[in-house]
């Protein structure tokens, strides 16, 4: 059902391209075996069935006047009617030369999609102007799609009427819920720390960054100010206007000197030290996230991975050694070092851990020279490792840390660690009165 | 995002696990199978914690292939080791039923004939763990449990299921399609048994109802057991006191009156239930009107 309304607008434009070769549901059918079956990406999908079917595949882009959740980012020749959301004027360099370009986001009663004006409009523009655009073209940047307005295309002002009324406003969030490549959101949370940077833009010019942490009750995030905003910490701020960038997975506030601040009264959120408590999440909200900062999950240990234990690492480059031999130093005099690497699970998805030297210490409540005595004695490196899974396998666990993700799935660097304890019996007795209402 | 994320462990009960028919097979090379229980859990690796009744090595010392037996409040898990888990084959060596163990595996199933369907589980861990670690793997379950009987519940409602819709109502993703799935094969009619299990897996916890066993204590509540003394006196003592206190000239509403009495007193519902149909039948209460009790 929403499938069908997914592959509409495209099996459109291969209908017009092959000018009625094949039926529609052919070309669904056609569709769906690229992309589902062998997973091609839509744009290549497109072009591969209308040169199959030995039509022009430039017939697809002829403009084509589309609304903007149907942009997929390999468009050309595209026509839209919208409403420019925000737009920022910038400079750049090309060819040496400073050149002035308009970037922004456009959005219509479907959605928003960021664009690039790479030359001057016979127009002046503002936020708010409905326009029609002509002749654009559409490519992805960081797996979205954005609109480029280019010397061939052309931009003009229309009737408001022209494109329904949407919602432009900013989008209330709160920070559990903030996922890259949000934009224009409203947030509002208490700074817990903040520092001053000055980072290094183009041309090697300096530019002021404010960044540290902001939390609310259900989570925290990284932000990055590129405007002195006169922050500090511990201040209550509603920030809106601001968009979600990432780092590993880490999704990231970033606002600038569009965004809108305001300073609230002291008691909206709770103080520092409570708000630290309270981001515990689950596994497969993590996943959905991709990432977070001093996060707190509860899970049980699964597995305890080779590696684990008493290991020891090069002493150029840090990675863990085999059989006294670096995979790219070759044989050097390992250093030893003490950590976990696991498998936590919490019956709604699974992640990896990795437990620092000390903590890995706390568990096994000895320290390395007794981990390399009792090693050397036992003429056996894996009785680390036995003992870790002694005391961790099967436990319930609370652990805080920095979540991050990459294509191997989350990983969880440990800075805290406790073993969790369950009042089995209260929890019960609470479940066993829901039940039975 | 396109992240090849590890399976994550289900915490099923052995009677949901072992009422599964219905395998997915992974369409690619590399794609996972998956066991779809009758409730819609979407079960590729399991992780649980019961008593090991029985192992043994059917295989030789050099080909071992282990079998074993654990239970846990609900039935018998499967589980079986061969030379490709050596870890899990040497832990079982050294094992001496009964033990409390924990055991992370993969759903296997086998099918001898069209008529015959047995699951079953190829471990990847198996451990020693103490009885608390049990109990509170009772307590994981029940959870997971009941989060798939409340997506049955709003699932029933829905004309046609949409897992769009059971995903906007809060529910896991791989649940909600795992429930479509299973709605599309199992009889709906099953899932009453399941309820009642909940319930039994968490008294079977709880020290006040540890002379029950499970199966057993529909049957025990319904015979003739001593009464309560102490019991109907209370309840009596309630009534009476939400009667002058709040005037009430026509009862107490029932339910008001068990959820009182089952907030005060750790009993079961069947208990009350048990405790009133005394008391009326000897005339200390009455129902003056349908559904409110009165104290005569």
């Amino acid at each position: 059902m929403q499938e069908k309304e997914k592959f509409a607008p495209h099996v459109e434009d291969i209908n017009r391209a092959l000018n009625g070769k094949l039926s529609e549901e052919q070309i669904e059918e056609e569709l769906r075996t690229y992309t589902e079956r062998y997973g091609v990406p839509l744009g290549s999908a497109k072009r591969s069935i209308v040169k199959k079917y030995e039509g022009n595949p430039q017939d697809l882009y002829t403009n084509t006047e589309k609304s903007i959740e149907d942009i997929i980012g390999d468009e050309q020749g595209l026509d839209l009617k919208c409403r420019i959301v925000s737009i920022n004027e910038k400079e750049i360099e090309v060819d040496d030369k400073p050149k002035q370009i308009w970037y922004g986001i456009l959005g219509d009663d479907t959605g928003t999609i960021p664009f690039t004006l790479w030359e001057e409009p016979s127009i002046e523009l503002n936020k708010g102007d409905t326009v029609k655009v002509e002749n654009a073209y559409a490519n992805t940047w960081n797996e979205k799609p954005q609109i480029n307005i280019g010397s061939r295309a052309s931009i003009k002002e229309i009737d408001s009427d022209e494109v329904p009324d949407f919602e432009s406003e900013a989008q209330k969030l709160d920070l559990k819920d903030i996922r890259e490549n949000m934009r224009n959101l409203d947030i509002t949370a208490r700074i817990t720390s903040i520092e001053k940077k000055i980072v290094n833009g183009r041309d090697d010019e300096e530019k002021e960054l404010f960044s540290g942490i902001i939390a609310d009750e259900t989570g925290k995030a990284q932000f990055s100010a590129w405007h002195d905003f006169d922050l500090s910490e511990d201040d209550v701020v509603r920030i809106k206007g601001g968009y979600v960038g990432s780092w590993r997975g880490i999704p990231q506030y970033s606002f600038d000197e569009n965004a809108e601040v305001e300073f609230l009264d002291d008691d909206e959120l709770s103080p520092s030290e409570e708000l630290d408590d309270l981001s515990v999440y689950t596994i497969s909200d993590l996943a959905k996230r991709g990432g977070a900062i001093d996060a707190v999950i509860d899970a049980v240990m699964i597995d305890i991975k080779s590696g684990s234990g008493l290991i020891f690492r090069c002493p150029e480059c840090g990675r863990v050694i085999q059989k006294g031999a670096c995979r790219v130093h070759g044989k050097v005099e390992g250093e030893p070092d003490l950590r976990v690497k696991g498998i936590l699970d919490d019956g709604t998805g699974a992640l990896t851990v990795i437990v620092n030297r000390e903590l890995t210490e706390d568990i096994l409540d000895y320290d390395m020279e007794k981990a390399m005595e009792t090693a050397k004695d036992a003429m056996n490196q894996e009785i680390i490792k036995d003992d870790l899974e002694e005391k961790l396998i099967a436990q319930p666990l609370r652990v805080k840390g920095n979540i991050t993700s990459d294509d191997y799935g989350l990983m969880l660097i440990a800075n805290d660690f406790e073993y969790k304890s369950i009042d089995v019996e209260e929890e019960a007795r609470k479940m066993l009165d829901e039940v039975r209402v | 995002m396109s992240m090849i994320s590890r399976e994550m462990a289900w915490r099923v009960f052995a009677r949901e696990f072992n009422d599964s028919d219905l395998m997915i097979e992974g369409e690619e090379e590399r794609s996972p199978s998956y066991l779809i229980t009758p409730l819609g859990a979407k079960v590729n690796r399991v992780y649980l914690v019961g008593v090991l009744t029985e192992c043994e090595n059917i295989g030789t010392d050099e080909e071992p292939m282990w079998r074993a037996r654990v239970t846990d409040p609900t039935g018998t898990f499967f589980v079986s080791a061969g030379k490709y888990q050596p870890g899990v084959a040497t832990s079982l060596a050294n094992m001496e039923p009964p033990l409390f163990v924990a055991v992370v595996g993969k759903a296997n199933t086998y099918q001898p004939d069209d008529d015959t369907f047995l699951t079953s589980i190829r471990a990847e861990m198996v451990k020693e763990v103490t009885e608390e670690q049990r109990n509170i793997w009772i307590l994981e379950a029940t959870k997971s449990l009941k989060n798939r009987l409340e997506i049955a519940i709003e699932a029933s409602k829905m004309d046609e299921i949409s897992v769009e819709e059971l995903v906007d109502l809060g529910f896991d993703e791989k649940l909600a399609d795992g429930f479509k799935k299973a709605s599309e094969h199992y009889d709906p009619l099953s899932f009453n048994k399941y309820e009642g299990m909940l319930e039994d897996s968490l008294r079977y916890i709880l020290p006040e109802y540890e002379s029950e066993s499970i199966g057993e204590i529909d049957e025990e509540q319904s015979g003739e057991d001593e009464r309560d003394e102490e019991l109907e006196e209370f309840i009596i003592e309630i009534i009476s006191k939400i009667e002058d206190e709040e005037g009430l000239e026509n009862g107490v509403e029932y339910d008001r009156v068990r959820t009182k009495i089952m907030d005060e007193k750790d009993i079961t519902s069947d208990k009350f239930e048990e405790v009133v149909n005394n008391l009326r039948s000897d005339g200390s209460l009455y129902e003056p009107v349908l559904g409110n009790l009165k104290v005569i």
